[in-house]
């Protein structure tokens, strides 16, 4: 706690934080005022009245500039005539309320028999009742009986889709605005809006398609009435019937914390299932918020296609085996193949089944190759040396700090994160936006920079040259901690820079605080790799390093591919695979066959593959023994997020009858192997084994990474008025593990970085990420399909007149030997000479970089 | 005495510009300009104790200097939103009167050093607006108006802005969202319009009622204490009652403050037609408590203070009268019914409030209405005083308590037998 004020609280007083909320100020030491449209995340507006207090603060004397003193040495309050809102107070030195006393008790029992005169009293029925803000604060505080008749009340609609992942219950609606201040405020998404005026005011919402934003659901958490249901959760259970399993979003390197909300379930045969995805308090990493896709995208774990049984190929047909004789099926082969064996690791493997994985690859031969599908990014030194500090708080984001986003389409990539950021822009941090193409958070950037595909690194090291020219070089750390200064120093000299980029410097330069978020779109992944080592060199130079709210981080594509890295995967070793290819293949949850068509035309040239994965996978149908596992829901491990923080998920979910644990499969193989060991019993000791061998993991362990503390604000737990019991976190808050520039005796080295760009002439294809797409583990969630855009390709407006095809021709796209059926979209959003290609929207392969193409239009 | 308002009454065409120019029009504003600094023009102002004509009385020249002077970006805006039920004097000086209004704003403007003048007129107003704009224009021609006004180098635009019809953007801070774009909705004060992120596009912003500003050129032109001369020395100045209801001649009304109530209606509008007798006085619209007529109150001056004293409030002295037919009763369900729709649902104890007691209303005068109902009619509005964001909520009440606190016996007469009371209601607002 930074500078505190003295408040006093019904005669009591208190140190609180400088500047904040009234209603926050006094939660924090116990006392609960009664809110229904404040919500700590978001401005006060004063609306439902329910937080009245006396408000009052000390006089003091002019003369002495100290507080009048009455008879018994206490200061004198003078106390205004009126109540007032306590949200809309921010605390100050002196300041005096009265939260108990019957003039208050009355104004909010008559402010809860207001509210209650028009909502419908449908507990029984209603999703929120159990976890209902004004169920709760009707019963601490609202009056016994009400005067209002109930033939009186207004009956509306009750089920009003507001899109298709939310409905709106309009008699519950208490019009507290929280949900369009979300989207206005937090997210910035025009979608909803106040409709009439009165007793007639409703929610409506105002865009095409209809609540067109990415974070919708959080809507649902925050309401504070039963008004916002979603889609795959409304009249599904009731809130007592539930618990709450901690867990970590499997989609995307944000790792957010998130509640399973599970229950045993009739219809699942009993069996505990998830219910619903709920955020779960973690104020270093998602706050109180998630995107859509990780609150819809559970559902691959519930889905009927799931594999239970392991299957051999025998003649072109699967046949079921046990789990015994795949384990010998796989050993066997493992030793007739020996050194002919590569390993490749998917994107949503925990760090217990990437350890397992990797054992099982040592044990089989010492050189065996072990690599990281998708193969499209590197860089794990760099964030060995320049990640961001421990401690690094996006919320806490402000004027002192500037954050470059490059090469990333930040909200399809990261939602959680763009979140956060387009936040930090709002409270005046200097956002910059370095892309070759517009990206959402434009908007909110202070300056954007525009490149040609390819020429990102250029970018940094303009920044870099700027850095050296201005005097923006941290001396101390350059003279005394880092190697390789004097060849990068030499390299950088006698660089023009830009205009554009020493703009782009001065402001990234001028502020305490450095975040680099980076990622690969429109880069080989050598290309790529000289991206992070060029944002390291920037950091390192600057002394943005070894600090919270300071350093690089990857926009990785997946949940654990920081994991992945930290293990000893490596996107080389999967080039190298696939440059030298193994006779066997193992590979763990990934499906490049879907991916990459080089990828699999080399799988179908292996002697034997083996894929542990949930579903059938085009991977799946390839290869020659597939083996089912358990999906994040039904099992325990971790996930480290490209913070490099290590967050533990929990089993919420009985396990699939048949799937095993990765990890477990992996050390049963390995344990038939020569000189195997016995199997671990729990994923626990999986990490124990880790920490004990992996640096950057040592003295982890589940304990630890269990750990929380109280977080601020305050909206978990046991309060009354925030909602929803999923938020407080009983599951850990995870650890950072510290980069070198932390640990003081650790050397840095910067090196030169080529940023030849490769000049693309003929029109070249672009592989962009979109959130919402048919990746393996989100397809099976039906309620998202309506947001998954048909396969297309974006054109500029100059390349599609020449190609003669305009906004919706079905188009042929050729690169290499692939042939691509996309519908064409001209919308500005490509530049001149490149195509824009989302990944993954089909189960056909796609270039996973830059690749050169011709486009034929579909005459019909 | 020739009027300082309502000079269409004297002077022929005066909304023309010439003739406006010929009777000594845009004088103050060129003698504000030139010979005055912005600080001088406030202090007259302050001196001759304008205060608001909108209806909370405020000091207009106070407003004026809370504006910090290191702002960049300064708004006047100009409320002419006139929604208040009875009020009509607005409509009048700008249709008769106009250059006296733009005058006027543009002096307030120099003296803040706005950027711009926003008048904000209701939706109502469609002919009006569009002729203000041409008289504005014919200012901006003159040079009074616009880039760099009458050579001195300050540069001060005007703009006309029409509402969509609502009673609550007559509230300043609701006025300044509707002008923004925003729904009709007032704001959380602090900040005040007059303070960084209060005022329009978050801008310090003077909001002045359409007839305090017409005040302000006849201050500049005769000097504080002449104006202080006209009225009481608490509410100096001229002041247009709009008189409507059961008056023999109902219209505007210029008075110096200070009139008795009687004076008004008696002498200057030939009392209430048919030889009735006067029952009640609405002092300020539906939003003030009604006043009984009696001779307390007729009287009493006409002034802030002493209508406060008497438990009302005189508002924009909007005078709805009301001889000894009226059915108070009824005359109240139409004030809460105006209130309801009006409300703009921003904060609980207004939004639900005004529904609630609509409800007992349309009960009552279908002749259900119960002792319960009676009871509630006095609970409920002191539910919702003192407790609303904006000061509707207060309005809302004041007709319900002051009506059932003076006519309790008309009430009483709507009430049904207690037998009748489990009967219950059937709710179905006219």
């Amino acid at each position: 706690m930074a500078e505190t004020v003295t408040i006093s609280i019904d005669g009591q007083s208190y140190q609180v934080p400088k500047g904040a909320n009234l209603v926050d100020a006094a939660k924090l030491h116990g006392t609960d005022i009664p809110v229904f449209c404040y919500h700590p995340k978001m401005k006060p507006v004063g609306m439902c009245r329910m937080c009245l207090v006396e408000l009052g603060s000390v006089t003091v004397n002019r003369e002495s500039g100290k507080p009048d003193l009455d008879e018994h040495g206490q200061p004198v309050i003078r106390w205004q005539p009126k109540l007032q809102t306590a949200c809309t107070q921010t605390v100050s030195e002196g300041m005096a309320i009265r939260t108990s006393t019957a003039k208050v008790v009355e104004a909010r029992d008559d402010i809860l028999e207001f509210i209650l005169t028009s909502h419908p009293l449908d507990c029984p029925i209603c999703d929120k009742g159990g976890e209902c803000p004004l169920q709760n604060l009707t019963m601490a505080y609202g009056p016994g009986e009400s005067q209002f008749l109930y033939d009186d009340k207004q009956h509306l609609a009750k089920h009003v889709p507001l899109g298709e992942l939310i409905y709106l219950d309009r008699e519950r609606c208490i019009q507290c605005a929280r949900c369009t201040r979300f989207c206005d405020e937090v997210v910035g998404d025009d979608v909803l809006a106040f409709h009439e005026r009165g007793r007639k005011l409703q929610i409506v919402t105002v865009s095409d398609p209809p609540f067109d934003t990415k974070f919708s659901g959080n809507t649902t958490d925050i309401c504070p009435v039963g008004a916002l249901t979603t889609a795959d959760f409304r009249f599904g259970a009731r809130p007592w019937e539930l618990s709450e399993v901690p867990s970590i979003c499997p989609h995307c390197p944000v790792g957010c914390n998130i509640s399973a909300s599970t229950r045993l379930d009739r219809d699942s045969g009993g069996k505990k299932v998830i219910k619903r995805i709920m955020p779960r308090q973690n104020e270093q990493v998602n706050e109180i918020w998630i995107c859509d896709k990780g609150r819809f995208g559970h559902h691959h774990s519930l889905s009927s296609n799931r594999l239970q049984t392991p299957m051999l190929k025998k003649d072109g047909a699967w046949v079921e085996i046990d789990w015994k004789t795949a384990y010998q099926e796989v050993t066997s082969r493992l030793q007739k193949y020996g050194e002919k064996v590569g390993f490749l690791a998917g994107p949503s493997l925990s760090n217990e089944d990437l350890w397992e994985m990797r054992k099982l690859a040592r044990r089989t031969c010492r050189d065996c190759q072990i690599g990281l599908w998708p193969a499209t990014m590197t860089g794990l030194e760099a964030v060995t040396q320049a990640g961001v500090g421990v401690g690094t708080h996006l919320a806490a984001l402000g004027p002192e700090s500037a954050i470059l986003v490059i090469a990333s389409d930040f909200e399809e990539e990261a939602p959680i994160w763009w979140l956060q950021v387009k936040q930090a822009a709002d409270r005046g941090a200097k956002v910059m936006v370095a892309n070759a193409r517009p990206t959402k958070l434009d908007q909110y950037a202070k300056c954007v920079v525009r490149y040609e595909y390819g020429e990102a690194v250029e970018v940094l090291n303009h920044i870099a040259v700027f850095a050296r020219r201005h005097d923006k070089l941290n001396q101390t750390l350059v003279e005394g901690r880092v190697d390789g200064f004097a060849e990068l120093e030499a390299d950088l000299k006698g660089k023009r820079v830009p205009k554009q980029h020493s703009e782009a410097a001065e402001l990234l330069l001028d502020t305490e605080n450095l975040v680099i978020f980076a990622g690969n779109e429109g880069l080989t992944l050598a290309q790529q790799a000289e991206l992070m080592q060029a944002a390291a060199n920037l950091l390192i130079l600057t002394g943005h390093v070894a600090r919270p709210n300071n350093g690089l981080v990857a926009v990785w594509p997946g949940a654990n591919m920081q994991g992945a890295l930290d293990l000893g995967f490596s996107a080389e070793a999967t080039v190298s695979l696939l440059d030298n290819p193994p006779s066997m293949w193992v590979i763990g949850d990934a499906d490049p066959v879907a991916e990459d068509a080089r990828a699999a035309a080399v799988l179908d040239q292996a002697e034997f593959v083996v894929v542990s994965t949930q579903f059938m996978t085009p991977t799946a149908e390839q290869a020659d023994l597939v083996l089912p596992v358990l999906s994040f829901a039904e099992r325990e491990g971790t996930f480290t997020n490209a913070m490099r923080r290590v967050q533990r998920f929990y089993m919420a979910q009985t396990p699939l009858e048949g799937a095993l644990s990765a990890w477990k499969v992996f050390a049963q193989i390995g344990s038939a192997l020569p000189g195997g060991d016995k199997p671990r019993i729990s994923a626990a000791l999986v990490m124990r084994d880790i920490a004990q061998h992996v640096v950057r993991y040592a003295g982890m362990n589940y304990t630890d990474l269990a750990h929380v503390e109280t977080q601020f604000p305050d909206v978990g737990g046991h309060d009354l008025y925030y909602g929803g019991n999923a938020y407080a976190n009983h599951g850990g808050l995870g650890i950072q593990w510290a980069t070198n520039a932390e640990k003081e005796n650790y050397r840095l080295t910067v090196r030169p970085v080529s940023a030849e760009a490769p000049k693309y002439e003929d029109l070249t294809l672009i592989p962009i990420r979109l959130l919402y797409n048919r990746d393996v583990l989100f397809e099976p969630s039906t309620v998202m399909h309506a947001r998954i855009p048909a396969p297309y390709a974006d054109f500029n407006a100059k390349d599609a007149a020449q190609l003669g095809i305009i906004d919706g021709d079905q188009v042929v796209i050729s690169a290499g030997d692939l042939q691509i059926n996309v519908s064409a979209r001209v919308n500005g959003q490509a530049p001149t000479g490149f195509v824009l290609l989302p990944i993954r929207l089909s189960q056909l392969p796609v270039p996973a970089a830059p690749a050169m193409c011709s486009v034929q239009k579909v005459e019909e | 005495m020739a009027h300082i308002l309502l000079r269409d009454l004297d002077v022929p065409d005066i909304w023309q510009f010439d003739t406006y120019v010929a009777n000594g029009g845009y004088a103050a504003l060129r003698k504000s300009v030139k010979e005055l600094s912005p600080d001088e023009v406030t202090k007259i102002v302050i001196d001759a104790n304008l205060r608001g004509r909108g209806g909370a009385g405020f000091p207009t020249g106070r407003k004026w200097s809370f504006i910090p002077k290191t702002a960049q970006v300064k708004y006047v805006t100009v409320n002419a939103d006139e929604s208040e039920p009875g009020t009509f004097k607005d409509r009048q000086l700008l249709e008769g009167n106009p250059h006296q209004l733009i005058e006027g704003a543009m002096i307030a403007a120099y003296a803040i050093q706005a950027t711009a003048v926003y008048i904000y007129c209701r939706g109502e107003f469609w002919d009006l607006a569009h002729a203000l704009e041409d008289r504005i224009e014919e200012a901006r021609k003159a040079n009074l108006v616009g880039e760099n006004v009458l050579g001195s180098g300050w540069s001060c635009d005007m703009f006309v802005h029409l509402g969509a019809g609502a009673y609550i953007c007559g509230e300043e801070s609701a006025l300044l969202n509707s002008l923004q774009g925003l729904l009709g909705q007032p704001r959380v004060r602090p900040p005040f319009p007059a303070q960084m992120g209060g005022g329009l596009y978050y801008w310090p912003t003077v909001v002045n009622n359409v007839e305090t500003l017409a005040n302000v050129p006849w201050i500049i032109d005769h000097g504080a204490e002449a104006y202080k001369a006209i009225g009481t020395p608490e509410s100096p100045g001229p002041k247009i009652f709009c008189l409507s209801g059961h008056v023999a001649k109902p219209g505007n009304y210029e008075l110096p403050l200070g009139k008795t109530f009687r004076e008004l209606i008696y002498d200057y509008a030939g009392g209430i037609p048919n030889g009735k007798k006067l029952k009640a006085i609405l002092p300020s619209g539906a939003s003030g408590p009604v006043l009984p007529a009696t001779d307390e109150v007729l009287n009493a001056p006409m002034t802030y203070e002493s209508v406060a004293a008497l438990g009302s409030t005189l508002g924009s002295a909007s005078f709805i009268l009301m001889d000894e037919d009226t059915d108070m009763v009824w005359a109240a369900a139409k004030m809460i019914h105006f209130f309801k729709h009006e409300s703009c649902g921003k904060c609980t104890p207004c939004r639900e409030g005004t529904y609630w007691l609509d409800q007992i209303y349309h009960r009552l005068l279908r002749g259900q209405g119960t002792a319960r109902d009676l009871e509630q009619l006095e609970r409920v509005p002191k539910q919702m005083v003192g407790v609303t964001l904006c000061a509707l909520g207060d309005f809302a009440a004041n007709p319900v308590l002051s009506t059932v606190h003076h006519f309790r016996h008309e009430y009483e007469r709507y009430i049904k037998q207690p037998a009748l009371e489990k009967a219950g209601a059937v709710a179905e607002p006219v």
